[in-house]
């Protein structure tokens, strides 16, 4: 931003703040300290008069607002000023809240407000407001890969909504799995008969869609850019490659059904009489109204017998560790298929635990008003005989072994993602696999999706089931959890909303998700850089390419801005307009250090914003006090935070420090995924520094906090100033 | 948030919790104006009741905190809590709505800084935890409550406790004449996001939720587990405060029966295996906890089977499949005693447990029938997918009974059903 | 496990047709989801051997030797707690006298069994007559078990026969004859023709 720059510091007397603070002190502190231009007190800040004052200020100038008030969590709505920077001394739930109202204790909150108060004004100076990241691209429209069910729905719903779509399909025809069902499970009142598909419609209102640009016998055979400006190059087997720019992608690469050749004890492949559901769903398609006939001989079938769970809910290797969620309703629908037919055939469903939640019940129900038999157990071989077969097993509610013959035998096998190349293996493990690749990505990280856990590209986190970790790329359907089809049809609709989402962001040059309409983006000084690449190995969303000398490549419209780069950067020339080294520094700066001999020691937490702050605020909230001796920082992620403030901080006399974040590891809760972690390996290391300064290691710790934690981050603050006054002021004091 | 005056580009999204938050913030999010309206005081719903979801273990408070961040930075949404709907007319694209808001007696120049509550001794019970506990009268509904703003009951409206919280009030944000108000907005399109009602525990007499003290919901144990909660987090049974180490969970407690509700409730075995690991974390080692967990199919479907392995191999935590017939107390002890039949291999049991939780099932807040005339709903009361319900949908728990993880997925479908509608007529305006 | 238990059925579906076909409201045992509350909301619960959510098991299982000599269903006393309780609205109690029924008609019913015996007692007793005759059913009751157990137990009844007497409660001279209804012959010949057309569906004829 060009132009002067005119700090404006506001201190609110509200809320018992002008009772427990010297409050004209800690405008002198401001304006003394701050370098404030414009200083003001105000008895009830947030009101709609003090808003106006600021108003009328930054009309008249002021560009950088540093507000002495309540949390940045609280008011948000009302010290929300376009254009200018905002920073927040939170002197009501970090500083009166938390500290008691005692004449013992006047002096030393005094001194936390005026901290603040420096801190707040530091900050502000050193931030810059953002205008949004000017490499934006123009694309809005929607690549859909696949086209199943989900590929189709995705494509149907994105052009509903007014946007144009490319849907590239692999094979020669569009309905992927579905084509092969005879039936479907039903999505609607009354629940008791299976369903016409529906496909057929679904792809003529793809096909005649004029927003649609439908490539089949084609895949992806390079995607490079971001949200906003793909670029993808899409081969043909008919050789008929094409490059397209597209804004954002949903990948609905689907499902393969499960191999059953593992499953030697239930005679699959030794027979042609044990099949999987897929397989009978060709056995009755083909069929197409007459008897169905046993694939061996072509025999009537008279007997047949569902295994449920086959090859799955197993720790066995080779088989699939979770339920796929369908088979329970499919199998009960397939059976109707015979019953439909004939009631005089007997089928029978073998399960351990029948699912079929919502109104599967009355699916399940009707089944059973039509003889279809349900027996609780568990099966453990099928086996061939003269003219059947024998299916053994455990009858759980007659606590008895068991046989049943049957001239059939389906087995309800479940879903393996179609979800490429799996980017945490080795580099060799990925070049082998490399002709599995869907989206052949160009992305320094691997060239798919990142998967969660059994090949599913799901999202890890429960309010947030589309937050891949590739932004603008959306996965739908199978490939994301095992599902139905109508769970998947609503999970494409879904993933439409967020291609659609993302180009739009992209266009106006905003972060995605969770940092929604963050202007800020990251830059980075060419000249300091070392092309180290810790930057674009870490970036947890892949944001960052290299370029041909290995710079970083920052692709803005990746960026969550998290600013796990920023935090990695060893020569510190990655930064934010108002986020960055020098705006944490300058608040670590400004605080007084008092010295060594005055039993004020000064504790710097550095707060994870999204879990560890609001528990703070939560603790003053709930009137928890904690030592008045803290100073605290928060940060858009514990990634984002460069040791350089630590070893800083700890030079210029602080006693300790503390990073506060999420909990990290396999049920990992950083909403940047990685920033938790990272930055516990980077305290690690920075045992090495504090032994070259002679400190102890005990100075610098690491707290998993979640939001909840409102009644022990006050003891942990507590605790770490107790160990401070235990080994004693740090000796760095000047 | 800001003002918003509503047009048929507007999305009105009815409830405010997850699901309500998700569409109207994806929308939002998309370019599109949205109005969100919330019946009770504060954002968040269920949800915000929630101590941990599964299999995460992690808390929804994190979530709602992301949401809340996103709400306040975005002025497309405008939000009207202690509003509700009391009619809709019209079609798709020009929907004539009225609502109807209660008075809050505070407005916005609340800070929160909780000093009417200091004034007020008189107590209220706590809604937000099942009315296991008390709040006072002049309060903020919890800890994270968004909008943060605080609520005088009607009960003290005319009081002198009303009075003193007045008198307390710096920031002249308290108004104890508001009234009730009536007004009507056209929007283009409806999010239906109501969610969901806790089943009447009582009405399944065997179990004698309304006899027994130490029969409890899930919903309401829920509440005990977390911190801020009616017992401080402590497992503690609400008959005599003794410390509970030997429960007992009833799944279907409403669900998949034809006296209560039909259908499967399918959040509830999740629920009660999450539950399970409360109590497990709660007691370590302890060879005296005990978890039984009484069930006919344990539904824990998808990657959520993981979940159910995990508490499948802690040996504190037994699995009986049966539906408890009954439920009768000991009357020194006020232990509720469970009878019924193990029906795999067939074992008779009476078994006594410090306390039972009735893994309670899910039913609409409000049935498709009740919004317009013509919605089309299940035999439930949740909203069909129905293109006869023109451009009201349904999102989360409103449509069907849903996990949150599908409820957002389901939300974010629902945003852009508002959407394409929306945008449909601003083409045509155009 | 029992030695029944390890005599297998072939768990086909012909005797579930079966008791569908014979048996009263014998289509709806294919309905239990084998919840069990059914037998735990059962009175006389323990004193079964096999609860009526298991029955329907061995049912399915092709148990039928099992489930139709068994005593089991000869325990309901009709008090509808199970079917209150089903959750999938099954009609247990009426299932339970159905197969008690059937199985008494095929001759597989456990001969001994007293509620069987009551029964017996009990229909002979009011078929006869066209109305219950209650000292001949009593006396008929006592005397069951052979003459010696037969004064012992009316002897023991003694007081409250004299009671019952002394307050008009009982005819003495129910013993000899009358009591019977006025037409004995019509419903005789009514219930000769109900058992026609009953057997005649129930494939007995």
């Amino acid at each position: 931003m060009a132009g002067e720059m005119k700090l404006g510091a506001y201190i609110c007397k509200g809320c018992g703040l002008g009772e427990r603070l010297d409050c004209a002190e800690l405008a002198k502190v401001a304006q003394k300290e701050g370098k404030a231009q414009v200083v003001r007190e105000h008895d009830f800040l947030c009101h709609a008069d003090g808003l106006a004052m600021i108003g009328n200020d930054i009309t008249a100038g002021v560009n950088q607002i540093a507000i002495a008030a309540c949390s940045r969590r609280a008011k948000a709505e009302a010290f929300t000023f376009d254009g200018v920077c905002v920073t927040r001394a939170n002197l009501r739930e970090g500083v009166i809240w938390v500290h008691p109202d005692t004449d013992d204790a006047r002096e030393t909150t005094q001194e936390a407000a005026a901290d603040y108060v420096r801190m707040a004004c530091a900050e502000a100076k050193a931030m810059r407001a953002p205008a949004g990241n000017p490499n934006r691209g123009g694309s809005k429209r929607i690549l859909v890969v696949g086209g199943g069910i989900s590929g189709l729905t995705a494509a149907r719903e994105v052009a509903a909504a007014g946007y144009e779509v490319l849907l590239v399909e692999k094979s020669d025809e569009l309905g992927g799995i579905a084509r092969h069902l005879y039936r479907r499970v039903p999505a609607k009142e009354p629940f008791t008969e299976p369903q016409e598909t529906g496909l057929a419609e679904l792809v003529n209102s793809v096909c005649s869609n004029p927003h649609i640009t439908t490539l089949i016998n084609s895949t992806i055979a390079q995607t490079s850019g971001a949200p906003g400006r793909f670029t993808v190059e899409i081969a043909s087997t008919g050789g008929n490659n094409r490059s397209e720019t597209v804004g954002a992608i949903i990948q609905a690469s689907g499902f393969t059904p499960y191999n059953a050749n593992a499953l030697t004890e239930f005679s699959y492949g030794r027979t042609l009489d044990v099949i999987d559901q897929l397989g009978l769903e060709k056995l009755v398609a083909a069929a197409d109204g007459a008897p169905i006939t046993r694939p061996s001989d072509g025999k009537p079938v008279k007997r047949v017998v569902f295994v449920q769970c086959a090859g799955q809910r197993s720790a066995d290797d080779g088989r699939l560790p979770y339920c796929s969620g369908y088979c329970c309703n499919t199998s009960i629908k397939q059976a109707m298929y015979f019953k439909d037919a004939d009631p005089a055939i007997d089928t029978t469903i073998i399960y351990s635990d029948l699912r079929t939640p919502g109104n599967g019940e009355d699916f399940y129900r009707s089944a059973q008003r039509k003889d279809i038999t349900f027996t609780k157990g568990k099966v453990s071989t099928v086996t061939p005989t003269a003219a059947a077969l024998k299916v053994d097993f455990k009858d759980l509610i007659l606590d008895q072994d068991a046989d049943i013959e049957a001239d059939l035998v389906v087995l309800a096998t479940g879903q393996v993602p179609n979800s490429g190349i799996d980017i945490e293996t080795s580099d060799e493990a990925q070049a082998a696999a490399a002709d599995k690749s869907i989206l052949n990505l160009t992305y320094r990280q691997g060239k798919d999706l990142p998967q969660l856990r059994y090949g599913f590209t799901d999202s890890h986190f429960i309010c947030f089931p589309y937050e891949t970790r590739r932004t603008g790329i959306y996965a739908c359907g199978p490939v994301r959890r095992p599902m139905d089809m109508a769970q998947a049809m609503d999970d494409a609709t879904g993933a439409a909303l967020k291609a659609i989402q993302a180009v739009e962001n992209a266009a106006a040059g905003r972060a995605a998700h969770p940092r929604a309409g963050d202007l800020s983006f990251p830059q980075y000084r060419r000249e300091g850089c070392t092309q180290c690449k810790r930057c674009t190995v870490e970036c947890p969303f892949g944001a960052i390419d290299e370029d041909e000398k290995r710079y970083p490549v920052f692709n803005e419209s990746r960026c969550r801005r998290c600013g796990t780069c920023m935090g990695a950067c060893p020569v510190r020339v990655i930064s934010f307009e108002n986020y960055s080294v020098d705006t944490v520094g300058a608040q670590i700066k400004a605080v007084d250090i008092p010295d060594e001999f005055s039993e004020k020691p000064r504790v710097l937490i550095l707060a994870c914003e999204n879990d560890a702050y609001p528990a703070l605020d939560m603790a003053g909230m709930n009137n928890q006090h904690y030592s008045a001796f803290a100073r605290i920082i928060p940060v858009r992620c514990l990634g984002s935070v460069n040791t350089i403030w630590i070893t800083d901080a700890l030079n210029s006399g602080y006693d300790a420090v503390a990073l506060m974040g999420c909990k990290h590891g396999i049920d990992y809760q950083c909403h940047f995924v990685k920033g938790s972690e990272l930055a516990t390996y980077r305290a690690s290391k920075v045992d090495d520094t504090l032994k070259q300064m002679n400190l102890e290691p005990e100075r610098v710790q690491l707290f998993e906090v979640a939001i909840t934690d409102a009644l022990r981050t006050p003891k942990l603050i507590d605790g770490l100033v107790a160990k401070v006054i235990e080994i004693g002021m740090s000796p760095l004091k000047f | 948030m800001a003002k918003l005056v509503p047009t048929n580009e507007t999305i009105l999204v009815a409830g405010g919790g997850i699901s309500g938050m998700t569409a109207a913030l994806e929308a939002a999010e998309c370019g599109k104006h949205v109005l969100l309206i919330e019946k009770s005081p504060s954002l968040g719903g269920r949800v915000s009741q929630f101590h941990r979801y599964f299999p995460k273990l992690c808390h929804p408070t994190c979530g709602m905190e992301i949401n809340t961040r996103r709400l306040k930075a975005n002025k497309r949404v405008h939000i009207l809590t202690m509003t509700e709907v009391t009619a809709v007319t019209g079609t798709a694209g020009n929907y004539t709505v009225n609502l109807l808001t209660r008075p809050r007696y505070v407005n916005e120049n609340c800070t929160a800084c909780g000093a009417c509550a200091k004034a007020v001794s008189s107590e209220i019970p706590n809604a937000f935890d099942y009315n296991l506990g008390k709040i006072k009268a002049a309060y903020l509904p919890f800890v994270m409550a968004y909008p943060q703003r605080y609520v005088i009951d009607p009960s003290i409206v005319g009081t002198a406790e009303g009075e003193a919280a007045n008198a307390a009030c710096a920031h002249d944000a308290i108004d104890l004449d508001m009234k009730p108000e009536s007004f009507t907005v056209n929007v283009g399109a409806i999010i239906w996001a109501t969610g969901w009602q806790p089943f009447d525990a009582a009405k399944i007499q065997p179990y004698g939720y309304d006899r027994f003290t130490n029969v409890i919901t899930s919903v309401e144990f829920e509440r005990m587990m977390d911190p801020s909660g009616p017992t401080g987090g402590k497992l503690l049974r609400p008959s005599d405060g003794k410390e509970a180490r030997n429960i007992a969970f009833i799944q279907c407690a409403g669900s998949r029966d034809r006296n209560y509700l039909k259908h499967c409730s399918r959040i509830c075995c999740m629920a009660t295996l999450k539950q399970s690991t409360y109590i497990a974390e709660r007691y370590g080692d302890d060879p005296d906890a005990k978890v039984s967990i009484y069930y006919i199919d344990i539904r824990a479907i998808d990657r959520f089977e993981d979940f159910y392995q995990k508490v499948q191999a802690d040996p504190r935590v037994t699995f009986i499949k049966s539906k408890v017939a009954n439920i009768t107390e000991d009357e020194s002890s006020g232990d509720p005693v469970l009878h019924g039949v193990d029906t795999e291999g067939y074992h008779r049991y009476d078994n006594r447990h410090d306390l039972c939780i009735l893994a309670i099932g899910m039913q609409p807040s409000v049935r498709a029938e009740e919004i317009a005339t013509g919605m089309h709903g299940d035999a439930n009361g949740f909203i069909e997918t129905n293109d006869e319900n023109g451009a009201i949908f349904a999102a989360g728990c409103a449509g069907n009974p849903l996990d949150v993880n599908r409820s957002v997925q389901n939300a974010t479908a629902a945003a852009l059903r508002a959407i394409q509608v929306v945008n449909r007529i601003a083409a045509a305006e155009a | 496990m029992s030695d029944r238990r390890m005599a297998v059925g072939n768990y086909r579906n012909d005797f579930l047709k079966e008791v569908e076909a014979n048996v009263e409201d014998g289509e709806w045992v294919k309905m239990c989801m084998q919840c069990g509350v059914c037998a735990g909301s059962c009175p006389l619960g323990p004193y079964w051997e096999h609860p009526p959510q298991e029955i329907f098991m061995m049912i399915r299982a092709g148990l039928r030797d099992d489930v139709l000599s068994s005593e089991s269903m000869w325990m309901c006393t009709s008090c509808y707690n199970c079917i209150v309780r089903c959750p999938r609205e099954l009609p247990i109690t009426h299932i339970m006298h159905g197969l008690a029924n059937y199985a008494h008609r095929l001759g597989l019913a456990p001969k001994m069994n007293p509620t069987r015996r009551f029964a017996k007692l009990f229909w002979n007793n009011i078929a006869a007559g066209g109305r219950a005759n209650e000292l001949k059913l009593s006396l008929g009751l006592y005397f069951m078990d052979g003459f010696a157990t037969g004064i012992k137990k009316s002897l023991q009844m003694l007081p409250i026969g004299l009671g019952m007497l002394k307050t008009r409660r009982l005819n003495p001279f129910g013993l000899l004859a009358g009591g019977n209804c006025k037409d004995r012959k019509g419903i005789q010949a009514m219930l000769k023709k109900a058992k026609e057309l009953e057997d005649k569906r129930k494939g007995f004829a």
